[in-house]
């Protein structure tokens, strides 16, 4: 009898321990409802839940909302089990490169069908509702087949953002060239300000992007993001390595040490107190640095990368975010919806009102404040830069962030020579072009 | 009957820590193990079997690993010697001395223990600091025209900076241990031994370290899992690996293989290379410090 009652024990027991490892309770997850799992950035979590509410009232589809900063903590481990989310929301560039693999894996829904449908309470097709240029972009077709997988989402101008009250006061002349920036530089110097900082290497993706096309065109940067053969031994790419090496020598000293995701705002204060000119960013750092002390009549100003030469493009990187459907995912209609819903006018209001900004026609009226100086800059005649490095299967021990970026923070404190930086760049390179998709 | 019915409480007994044991230990080292050799990304159905594929590319050029290696051995060696002398030392000073506000200093030193790790890495980030922190203060008190130490931007200095903050963080701790095991050892051994003449320095290597040895075998096995957990944490929380991977480590490095690199296989590889290196360096070091068990 007791042996029998040890053993229902063991049974409740195992039982709990299973139940207690389970995941979602199916039944909350029905036709009529999605889940929206999206990462809480600089944007906050309010845009998110007003949007949902707003989709909910529109469509009748419910939405059951995860929002985190860490989102891919709270979803990673349901997706490992077979448990997707219908959309996500969550750009490329994390640390845990949640969407790169999803990408890698060839794990996304296809959005094509989500791209003609009419979007909910307007008499417009999503395709001609998303800007020009959005849709070629290889962010959002990843896999170079003219198929998108990847909606975009929330662009914000990359470039290098500055103390504009400090070059008026010093009487300095925005550079319009890489020698005025040298110039500069040594005019800065002088006066003990460094010509450049940057948060952290990771933000020298969009810099890194936006150099190709200023040294090399369109033509150049498809060449070198696909690796092709040779393409770092070309003049281009001399140049290119030419003006990093330059601008790691005019970088405040101090830069490696606090460029991680923890001190990374004390490099983005070198700018606020005109220790340093220039760092590329986007127009998110406002935000971030809302509240950080700064100099004196401290007034942000947003250039492109310089031209070449007098005359040339100059180029501002194009930074977006992007959103997609799990191939995995339960509610793949309804989640189509909601994206199609994404660009209707109504939640480019929503989204507007915490400054994230829908790549949708029509955008310009919702613009305010500094934002809409930020947003002119290709008004300017400063071109846009769009794009990314083609997707790879994953090599192992080889990522573009330590091949391409990292290595400017030994650049600037001595520890790396360009040569051995560039070797790396080659050797890595044949082992990505080996590996694409 | 009787025989019986005890079998059936010592089974009931150890049934919910085997379950627990088995389901949240046992299993997922053997899957670590299992998925390296495989490649795949984490998140698809679509896995290919390598072999032993991960571990041939780990070892012949993975330039990365190999200093994320260097960096896990320098910290186990530098932060357990200075922390087990640190430790002993004043464990030995605060049971053995009559020092004016001892318990204050029991305290002071245990503080950092309960401090989080998040917490602790704030703390020397800001004591690092290039342009303003303490350290470089401190120096160009002395030396005003000299350059700021880059402590966390140098790829020479930045692991050693970081075994700095990790030495702070676990002195106490072990300190608290020693002190315990010290207190058990016979006041008349110190006793006879100040009778015969003999000093504090020849007492404390004559009496206290080898009757504590069983306890500072323990505490060499903790060491070893302590550095090579607590790093990561550190690694992360401080300079995330940089600048340039010269601060990586073997959990950081595995971390961003598995997840960054969408190589969730490779990244169990370098799991199963962790797990067996500590286990054969804790054996090893068990083996060598075995001394026969002193009884008085």
């Amino acid at each position: 009898m007791r042996n029998r009652t040890g053993k229902l024990f063991l049974l409740v027991l195992t039982t709990v321990v299973f139940a207690a490892c389970g995941g979602r309770d199916e039944s909350t997850v029905g036709e009529g409802r999605i889940t929206v799992a999206a990462l809480e950035s600089a944007y906050g979590s309010a845009l998110w839940k007003e949007v949902t509410q707003a989709f909910s009232a529109k469509t009748g589809i419910e939405v059951e909302l995860v929002i985190d900063r860490n989102i891919e903590d709270v979803i990673a481990p349901g997706m490992q089990a077979g448990d997707f989310p219908d959309v996500v929301h969550l750009a490329t560039g994390r640390e845990r490169a949640l969407t790169e693999t999803m990408i890698k894996e060839g794990a996304l829904e296809p959005l094509a069908d989500m791209l003609e449908m009419v979007i909910p309470g307007e008499n417009v097709r999503v395709r001609d509702k998303i800007a020009g240029g959005f849709l070629e972009s290889s962010l959002t077709n990843p896999y170079s087949d003219r198929k998108t997988y990847l909606a975009p989402m929330f662009y914000s101008p990359c470039g290098l953002f500055y103390n504009a009250n400090l070059l008026e006061q010093k009487g300095w002349d925005l550079p319009s060239t890489w020698d005025e920036m040298w110039e500069l530089g040594d005019k800065a110097r002088a006066e003990g300000i460094a010509l450049f900082a940057y948060p952290t290497a990771g933000y020298f993706d969009a810099f890194f992007y936006a150099l190709l096309y200023v040294v090399g065109g369109t033509d150049f940067f498809d060449r070198a993001t696909t690796f092709t053969e040779g393409i770092w031994e070309t003049e281009e790419a001399r140049i290119v390595f030419d003006i990093i090496e330059t601008l790691a020598s005019y970088t405040e000293r101090s830069v490696p040490s606090n460029a991680n995701s923890a001190n990374f705002t004390r490099n983005q204060q070198l700018v606020l107190d005109n220790k340093a000119i220039f760092m590329p960013n986007g127009t998110w750092v406002t935000g971030e640095m809302r509240d950080a002390p700064r100099a004196d009549g401290f007034e942000w100003g947003l250039t492109g990368l310089p031209a070449l030469e007098a005359g040339g493009d100059s180029y501002s990187y194009t930074w977006f975010e992007q959103a997609w459907i799990p191939a995995g995912a339960r509610n793949k209609d309804a989640a189509k919806t909601f994206l199609a819903y994404l660009y209707s006018d109504e939640a480019a209001a929503i989204f507007a009102r915490s400054s994230a900004y829908q790549p949708i026609v029509g955008l310009g009226d919702m613009l305010e404040g500094e934002n809409s100086l930020f947003y002119s800059i290709y008004d300017g005649g400063t071109k846009a830069a769009l794009g990314a490095f083609a997707t790879t299967v994953p090599v192992e021990g080889v990522t573009v962030y330590d091949t391409f970026f990292a290595p400017v923070d030994s650049l600037v404190n001595g520890s790396r020579t360009r040569e051995m930086w560039v070797n790396q760049i080659k050797r890595n390179s044949d082992l990505l072009r080996a590996a694409l998709k | 009957m009787k025989k019986n019915s005890k079998g059936a409480f010592i089974f009931m007994c150890l049934a919910p820590s085997v379950v627990l044991f088995t389901l949240f230990m046992v299993v997922p080292t053997i899957n670590v193990f299992r998925m390296s050799f495989y490649r795949w990304g984490g998140y698809s159905a679509s896995r290919t079997f390598v072999g032993l594929d991960n571990f041939r590319i780990l070892f012949s050029g993975d330039m990365r690993f190999l200093q994320s290696f260097q960096n896990t051995v320098l910290l186990i060696s530098v932060v357990s010697i200075v922390t087990f002398g640190i430790s002993l030392v004043f464990a030995s000073i605060l049971s053995r001395e009559e020092v004016r506000g001892k318990n204050f200093f029991r305290v002071v030193f245990y503080i950092p223990n309960i401090l989080s790790v998040v917490i602790i890495s704030a703390i020397f980030s800001a004591i690092y600091e290039a342009n303003n922190g303490m350290l470089n203060s401190i120096i160009s008190f002395f030396d005003r025209t000299r350059e700021p130490v880059y402590w966390l931007g140098d790829n020479d200095i930045v692991i050693f900076s970081i075994a700095g903050a990790m030495v702070w963080q676990a002195i106490g701790y072990y300190m608290v241990m020693y002190m315990a095991s010290m207190a058990s050892v016979p006041e008349s051994l110190y006793e006879s031994a100040n009778l015969e003449g003999a000093g504090k320095i020849h007492q404390f290597f004559r009496i206290t370290v080898p009757l504590i040895w069983s306890n500072i075998r323990t505490t060499m096995t903790f060491f070893i899992i302590s550095s090579i957990n607590l790093s990561f944490l550190f690694v992360t929380a401080m300079t995330n690996g940089g600048p340039d991977g010269a601060s990586e480590v073997f959990l950081s490095y595995m971390y961003r293989q598995a997840y960054t690199n969408s190589s969730y296989g490779y990244g169990m590889a370098i799991g199963v290379v962790v797990f067996t290196f500590s286990f054969a360096l804790s054996g090893i070091v068990n083996l060598v410090t075995y001394r026969d068990p002193i009884e008085i």
